[in-house]
């Protein structure tokens, strides 16, 4: 099932894996709010992922339209008034699959680009 | 995946209700920097830096927005939305333009489905009330002029790939109910079944059923819908009625429903029962059947099966079947013929062409309007749009243009159709039948075909025209075109507009050469020799029922009177019974006296038709030798047989005709010798334009005995004045009996036969005359745009003391390529195409000298006046003004 949603272009690609690392995040994490999420993505992946935070927002509204994802309105540790989000039981299904689809296709990924990527070096 | 699918519900509610931005997301990007500011605080940045850093990490807050605002709609489909609404204001902001295409489209679409309707009717739509009519055969021994009730039988029990065959045969009856006077009708007699093959059922009433079919059964009659209505005001108390059918008691059992008139032009159906006549083999004239295919069976199977069944019945039945092969045929190939469908193809094909020309004229308008988009369109390209993206909003303005043209359209063919239905009933719309079979059978109105039709050429007319200006200006060079103020590019434009006008002008040739042949055949046709004067010729149908004149004596003698007082009526000049003057012939196997003897399966065949004393007196067709029928001519006397000059040729050539002696064959019998006493003018009695086909005896009716006469008189009175007159004049013989057809004059039957072909070669004609005029008018707008182009160059070239002759040459050296060019390209296609009509086409070649140089002409003509202007605004150019105006 999880193939068909895959369609060739780089962009979609992107745009799916943001979502994983969302949905990912606040299982693994608990309710977030946008900039936490931002910020946990960007510490996780060693800073490495160049993140534009503004796109997340797209990525949330995406999420809550798919009903991975819930959002309410709470206090930060800091009193400050922010949007929460937390994962819903149909998120944490669709993370289960998505997870075991990366793992799949990046050890199949991993293996077609071993060799060829151990000579050039 | 429910995910997703409520993901497009929630973009689809979104989209549908406007796109409400969340309230809170400027709150929430709000508290994103501030909580960013304090993160980065606590970490030691000062609040500043803090903040710069949050707003540079945040990117943009509008783009964040967009972004999650595209999320929440539809923003493929809200951009063509906007595309549309760009289109519509762009349409408004030029109106002139937009009424000059619309009004353009919308002729030619108009034109289009007009033709299209009608084509569609004639060819495809069949019989209405017929259901799944592409399945609906008909099956015929055309060389023998139908089935026999006997092959009937034969090819319904073996033919596998039918559900269903029925028998036909139409005729004239007389009619009468309480109501009074009978009156004649169209009627078909038809097998048990044949409504049910149509797929249709009585109204009201039942149908018939095999127990009516057989010899002897109570007679019954079902009434067409539109009968019922007239005569007796749709009362349903009317089925169980008896009425009397040629005078016979029938009782009515049902009604057909509305518009139902199958499978000819009829008022009543009466069961076809087999009398040992009808069965006999020989007897097969004009009848044919139907067949619905079986859901397996293809229309190759059938034929296939058919052919086979023929042969053999060919071998088993020599006499009666031998070199008659059995066919099935499409409503199309069986009742239009493969004449007038090409000739409708052909049709479609002109109006065809007139749109493309319009089209091309429209690309081309679209070019030199271009020209003042092209900074608009740069600047669009400079800011990062797409060049596929222009292009679409390009071709969103044009399809949208060709919408309200095919729209407009459309209205305009409705009420076209409408105007042809009336124009058409009583017209030969093919040469296969007569005139008015079609009459009030034909439903014009427009099907799904048609709604189609007219969507797909909407659309496809707006891509065709604006394809090309889309893709030129979306390949525009930005920086030179930003900086010249939108002059790029237009040497290539005017290579396309060049290109484009040459197109037009060869489908004008095309079009002209075509209409040319078409018009030129048609006038062949109507000034065909017919071998008498149709002129100040009336006639008249006169049929006699069996219960009144129940012997052949009767008869004779009912027409001898008629005849005698038609003679003496008033304008009457001279006056005949006889057989419609070129109204064809019976086809009689025969043998000449003296002959070597042949075995009786191989006799030829030859054409003959029953006429009365002073036939050719009033045809005004010369007798050559011996004399006409007169009335000591009767059956007592010795048979005679008067015959024309093409069959003495062929029969007896190079000796006197008059004395031989031949017989004629009839139902496997030699009847008894007739001796030739005249020898007259050949009459186009079968077909004008087949000499051959005209090979013709004349039988008199007094030894003939007929039932079924044509009175024919040369008057000086018009139609209206005889036909009261000659209804006196039965009604002194017989009160009751009725004219079954007419009076009309012989000329209009003659003119009716090919009315479709006149009525083609006026469409081509006028389809010709619009292609001239637009391609004369595109010619015209690319030069004067040529010219205005170089208005400067033409200014400095006359201030350096060029004279207006010069610039003259200038600018028709451009305008005679382009017409040179366009000609020669269309007589090569019309040289190429028009061979195509050549099945259609009489006594004139395809590649007619005469009418190519006739199409050359008149395009160069219309052409090189449409350069005129322009040209004579080159020549008035003033070089200081153009100077200036161009540096302005």
């Amino acid at each position: 099932m999880p193939q068909e949603r895959r369609t060739p272009a780089k962009l979609d690609l992107l745009q799916g894996t943001l979502d994983l690392l969302v949905l990912q995040t606040l299982a693994s994490m608990g309710p977030q709010h946008g900039y936490g999420l931002a910020r946990r993505i960007e510490q996780l992946s060693g800073d490495e992922v160049l993140l534009n935070q503004g796109t997340i927002y797209a990525s949330l509204v995406r999420l809550q339209q798919r009903r991975w994802i819930a959002a309410e309105w709470g206090v930060s540790e800091t009193n400050r008034r922010a949007k929460y989000y937390s994962i819903t039981k149909a998120g944490k299904r669709e993370l289960a699959e998505e997870t075991s689809y990366w793992a799949r296709l990046t050890a199949v990924v991993g293996r077609v680009l071993a060799p060829s990527g151990g000579s050039t070096k | 995946m429910t995910g997703r699918l409520r993901e497009w519900w929630e973009r689809l509610v979104g989209f549908l209700r406007g796109r409400q931005q969340d309230v809170d997301f400027d709150d929430e990007l709000a508290a994103h920097v501030e909580l960013a500011v304090e993160d980065s605080v606590r970490r030691g940045m000062s609040r500043e830096d803090a903040r710069r850093l949050a707003s540079m990490k945040l990117g943009s807050r509008l783009a964040a927005r967009e972004l999650a605002g595209d999320q929440r709609g539809l923003p493929w489909f809200e951009s063509w939305i906007a595309d549309l609404r760009y289109a519509w204001r762009m349409m408004w902001k030029s109106p002139a333009f937009t009424a000059t295409a619309v009004a353009m489209l919308a002729a030619g679409i108009g034109l289009n489905v007009i033709v299209f309707t009608v084509t569609n009717t004639v060819l495809f739509k069949g019989f209405p009330g017929v259901r799944d009519n592409e399945r609906l055969l008909y099956i015929t021994a055309l060389r023998s002029g139908g089935a026999s009730y006997a092959d009937f039988e034969d090819w319904q029990s073996q033919a596998r790939s039918f559900q269903g065959m029925a028998l036909v045969r139409g005729g004239r009856y007389t009619y009468s109910d309480a109501a009074g006077m009978p009156e004649t009708f169209d009627a078909t007699a038809v097998t048990a079944g044949t409504f049910r093959l149509a797929g249709q059922k009585p109204l009201v009433g039942r149908d018939f059923a095999p127990a009516d079919e057989v010899p002897g059964a109570a007679p019954v009659v079902v009434l067409r819908h539109g009968f019922w209505e007239r005569r007796y005001g749709k009362d349903p108390s009317v089925i169980g009625r008896i009425v009397h059918v040629n005078g016979v008691p029938t009782t009515v059992i049902g009604v057909m429903p509305p518009g139902f008139s199958f499978p000819q032009n009829q008022d009543f159906w009466l069961p076809l029962v087999p009398t040992p006549e009808i069965r006999s083999r020989a007897n097969h004239n004009n009848w044919f059947v139907l067949g619905r295919l079986a859901d397996h069976a293809t229309i190759d199977q059938a034929r296939a099966e058919l052919d086979t069944i023929g042969k053999r019945l060919e071998i088993a039945y020599p006499l009666t079947n031998k070199g008659f092969p059995v066919t099935a045929h499409r409503f199309h190939e069986f009742f239009i013929g493969p004449n007038a469908t090409l000739i409708y193809q052909a049709m479609v094909g002109a109006v065809g062409c007139v749109l493309l020309i319009a089209c091309a004229n429209l690309a081309n308008l679209l070019l030199a309007r271009a020209m003042t988009r092209t900074r608009e369109i740069s600047l669009r390209l400079a800011l990062g749009a797409a060049r596929s993206r222009i292009v679409r909003q390009l071709l969103v303005e044009s399809v949208l243009i060709s919408s309200l043209g095919g729209f407009a359209g459309f209205w305009i063919a409705k009420w076209g159709v409408r105007i042809f239905a009336v124009a058409a009933t009583g017209a030969g719309l093919s040469d296969q039948i007569a005139g008015n079979w079609f009459d009030h059978i034909l439903d014009y109105s427009m099907d799904y075909r048609v709604f189609a039709f007219v969507a797909a050429i909407s659309i496809g007319t707006g891509l065709l025209f604006g394809l090309a200006p889309a893709r030129r200006l979306s390949t525009l060079d930005v920086n030179a075109s930003l900086k010249d103020g939108g002059r790029g590019g237009s040497s290539r434009r005017s290579t396309l507009s060049a290109l484009l006008v040459v197109s037009e002008m060869a489908l004008a040739v095309v079009l002209l050469a075509g209409a040319g042949v078409m018009i030129r055949s048609f006038l062949k046709v109507y000034t065909a020799d017919v071998g008498f004067n149709r002129h100040g010729l009336v006639t008249a149908l006169i049929n006699l029922p069996d219960a009144k004149y129940p012997t052949p004596a009767a008869r004779i003698a009912f027409f001898d009177r008629l005849k005698t007082q038609v003679e003496t009526m008033a304008g009457v000049e001279s006056a005949a019974i006889g057989s419609l003057p070129a109204g064809g012939s019976q086809r009689i196997p025969f043998e000449l006296a003296g002959a070597p003897p042949v075995d009786g399966q191989r006799l030829p065949v030859l054409a003959a038709t029953t006429i009365g004393p002073a036939y050719f007196r009033t045809l005004g067709t010369p007798v050559l030798a011996g004399r006409e029928f007169e009335d000591a001519d009767r059956s007592s006397r010795v048979p005679v047989v008067v015959v024309n000059q093409r069959f003495a040729a062929a029969h007896w050539p190079g000796t006197d005709a008059i004395g031989k002696r031949l017989r004629l064959i009839r139902s496997n019998a030699p009847g008894p010798w007739l001796t030739v006493v005249g020898v007259v003018a050949t009459v186009a009695q079968n077909d004008p334009l087949q000499p051959e086909s005209n090979a013709v005896i004349y039988l008199p009716y007094q030894q003939e005995n007929r039932a079924s006469m044509w009175v024919i008189a040369r008057t000086s009175l018009p139609v209206s004045g005889f036909a009261g007159a000659l209804r006196k004049e039965v009604q002194n013989l017989d009160p009751a009996l009725p004219l079954q057809l007419g009076p009309f004059t012989v000329a209009d039957r003659l003119a009716e036969r090919y009315q479709y072909r006149a009525m083609s070669g006026m469409l081509f004609l006028f389809c010709a005359v619009a292609a001239l005029l637009l391609a004369s008018i595109g010619l015209y707008a690319v030069v004067a745009h040529w010219v205005s182009q170089r208005t400067q160059e033409i200014g400095v070239r006359m201030a350096i003391g060029g004279s207006a002759r010069d610039i003259l040459q200038l600018v028709l050296t451009q305008a005679v390529t382009t017409i040179a060019f366009g000609l020669g390209t269309g007589l090569g296609a019309a040289l190429l195409l028009l061979p195509a009509l050549k099945a259609v086409l009489i006594q004139v070649s395809p590649a007619d000298p005469i009418t190519l140089v006739v199409a050359a002409c008149a395009l160069s003509a219309a052409a090189l006046l449409g350069c005129l202007i322009p040209a004579r605004r080159a020549m008035r150019v003033e070089p200081l003004r153009a100077l200036r105006a161009e540096s302005s």
